[in-house]
């Protein structure tokens, strides 16, 4: 049972950073982004390729997300320049995205298990030496970080300028902001989290491989959706600390499911049923769980394709 | 202080469905109009509006406004001097955000906007202090999310929205049509304080005749995309909706086609 705590912790905390994106695109702009998919590999294979070529952990991480953000201006100018329909955007970038890695690593994968990673490094600084123990502490820290920065700045007038073209595009035009902007700019940032996330994953599994971006998007809207559903509220602050708790039941799931034998191979089906069942099935949802309105009102991961209207009152 | 020249817009150009929704419209608005559009269906009155705010390009004239020609300008550049509201009231509200948080949206209007706290205290009270007036009560209810709020509340709000950073301009499009009548009546009296209380300048289409010789002090009727009529404050004063049909109908040749104008 350890285990499955210790793995959910790890995997949960890792790929929360690429929930969190996720949650920015699909959920508070409503922009279905596909891109994501080739990111998350992609951080993996440029923090690799720094790490082999000798650079600090801590600035390969960071290189990592740097590409990622790099990937996400690519679709935004895409659709917004170029008018590129978003979905097609995030595809053409994601598989252009696939040369660029094979290219930076030089070879499909990259095994980095000789080599000193960040979770060992910042071990280190404190006198500790790197076990799950102190990979979860780190990683908790700069999920917190993360979890902050995001909020103050999601309650910023630029950040309300990204999340108002998610609810009504229409209106914060007509206020004088250029929604190519904030679209492109909310594109960056969410790239740069699935980047990182892929760059602590590389780390944490001391490989990069260009097939490790296979399903991560479903997994990543699942979080999203039980972060939504069991912890979410109508504070955005409460959602964004969902969107990570939500990544460790997740992961802490999965982890579960293979402790009691469940074949590995069957959990991308498995989960692809669930998100499905939650976004159809709203009653079963309200049933299931406690929440009443959760992603149904946000403008993105709904399957009823516009719920922008909200719900009317008395006058 | 605004000022239309010969502006024209067409749909459909070159093929047999060619629309020309706008036909060389000249319009001067003086500081401090409060000017009531009326016009029969497709008359081009919305089409107006969206040309003066940006939201569609013309195809010929020129928009100015106080002296600056303002034409070719993206909308959200003009959007600046230009506060507008529309007759859906989902369209001028955001359902997710909350009742602060739309008006922190406003009040930055035209302006940069960078990574200052949105709703901070400072504007927390500037903001109870715009929606006292309107007597709603919403100013207790800030961090509600406005989807939650009835249309005519969600219109109300559009107002203060569309005027707290003081717009050289305002255009409302039938912003009370979709509003069962009670809650048009009430948005009505609003607007009309709003508008006089900040003496702004205000283009407002309706498709109540009534209402539009009870309120403002100029009232312009439009058909088949040209202005056909346009009465001052003092030509205004003794008009009649019947008086207002039958001027109508010598001056177009046409039969007033727009049954809701008829039963208002
Ligand atoms: N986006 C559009 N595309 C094509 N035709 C349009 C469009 N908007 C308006 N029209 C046409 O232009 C004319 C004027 O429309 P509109 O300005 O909406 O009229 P009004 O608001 O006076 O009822 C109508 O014939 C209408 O069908
Ligand atoms: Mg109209």
């Amino acid at each position: 049972m350890e285990s499955v705590v210790t793995s959910a912790l790890q995997q949960g905390l890792i790929f929360a950073f690429m929930a969190l994106g996720v949650f920015l695109t699909f959920e508070l702009l409503g922009f279905p982004d596909l891109t994501v998919e080739g990111t998350f590999p992609l951080g993996a294979a440029v923090t690799a390729r720094a790490i082999i070529d000798g650079a600090n952990p801590l600035l390969a991480v960071l290189m990592g997300a740097l590409a990622g953000g790099l990937a996400g201006a690519a679709t935004g100018l895409m659709h917004t320049r170029l008018k590129v329909n978003n979905i097609l955007a995030g595809i053409l970038t994601a598989s252009a995205i696939y040369t660029v890695m094979l290219r930076t690593m030089g070879r499909p994968n990259i095994p980095l298990l000789a080599n000193e990673n960040i979770y060992g490094r910042i071990s280190g600084w404190f006198n500790l030496t790197e076990n799950s123990f102190s990979i979860i502490i780190i990683l908790a820290l700069i999920t917190l970080l993360v979890r902050f920065l995001l909020g103050w700045f999601l309650n910023t007038d630029l950040g309300l300028a990204i999340r108002a073209t998610g609810s009504n595009e229409r209106m914060i035009r007509s206020l004088g902001v250029n929604t190519d902007n904030t679209k492109l700019l909310a594109l960056i940032i969410s790239n740069f989290l699935v980047g990182l996330s892929g760059a602590l994953a590389c780390q944490f599994q001391g490989f990069a491989d260009v097939g490790m971006g296979i399903g991560v998007l479903v997994a990543a809207i699942a979080s999203v959706i039980a972060g939504e559903t069991i912890f979410g509220g109508n504070s955005l602050g409460r959602l964004l600390t969902g969107v990570i708790l939500g990544s460790i039941v997740y992961r802490g799931l999965l982890a579960l499911g293979l402790r009691l034998g469940l074949p590995a191979e069957d959990f991308k089906l498995i989960t692809a049923v669930l998100v499905l069942l939650v976004l159809c099935l709203p009653s079963l949802k309200t049933t299931i769980f406690w929440q009443k309105d959760s992603i149904a009102k946000q403008p993105g991961l709904s399957a009823q394709p516009s719920d922008k209207t909200g719900r009317e009152g008395d006058a | 202080m605004i000022k239309l020249t010969g502006i024209e817009k067409y749909f459909f150009a070159g093929t047999p469905n060619a629309i020309k929704a706008l036909d060389s419209i000249n319009l001067e608005i003086k500081q401090g109009d409060f000017i009531t559009l009326i016009g029969s269906n497709g008359a081009g009155k919305s089409t107006l509006l969206k040309a003066i705010a940006g939201v569609i390009n013309v195809d010929a004239g020129k928009i100015e406004i106080e002296g600056e020609d303002v034409t070719g300008q993206a909308e959200h550049v003009r959007a600046r001097d230009i506060g507008r509201i529309d007759q859906d009231p989902m369209a001028s509200t955001a359902a997710e955000l909350s009742i602060e948080e739309n008006l922190a949206m406003a009040y930055l209007r035209g302006q940069r906007r960078g990574l200052a706290k949105a709703v901070s205290t400072r504007r927390t009270a500037i903001f109870q202090e715009a929606l006292q007036v309107i007597g709603l009560g919403l100013e207790n209810r800030l961090k509600v999310p406005v989807g939650t709020l009835s249309g005519g509340q969600r219109q109300a709000l559009a107002l203060v929205m569309a005027t707290i950073a003081r717009p050289k301009l305002l255009l409302l499009d039938e912003h009370t049509a979709a509003l069962d009548p009670n809650a048009a009546k009430l948005v009505m009296g609003i607007t009309e304080q709003v508008v006089s209380g900040n003496k702004l300048t205000t283009i407002m289409i309706t498709h109540n005749m009534e209402q539009a010789i009870r309120y403002g002090n100029r009232l312009i009727m439009m058909h088949r995309g040209r202005i056909i009529l346009d009465f001052d404050a003092s030509e205004k004063k003794d008009l009649t909706v019947p008086a207002l049909v039958n001027k109508f109908t010598s001056t177009s040749g046409a039969v007033f086609d727009d049954d809701r104008v008829l039963l208002a």
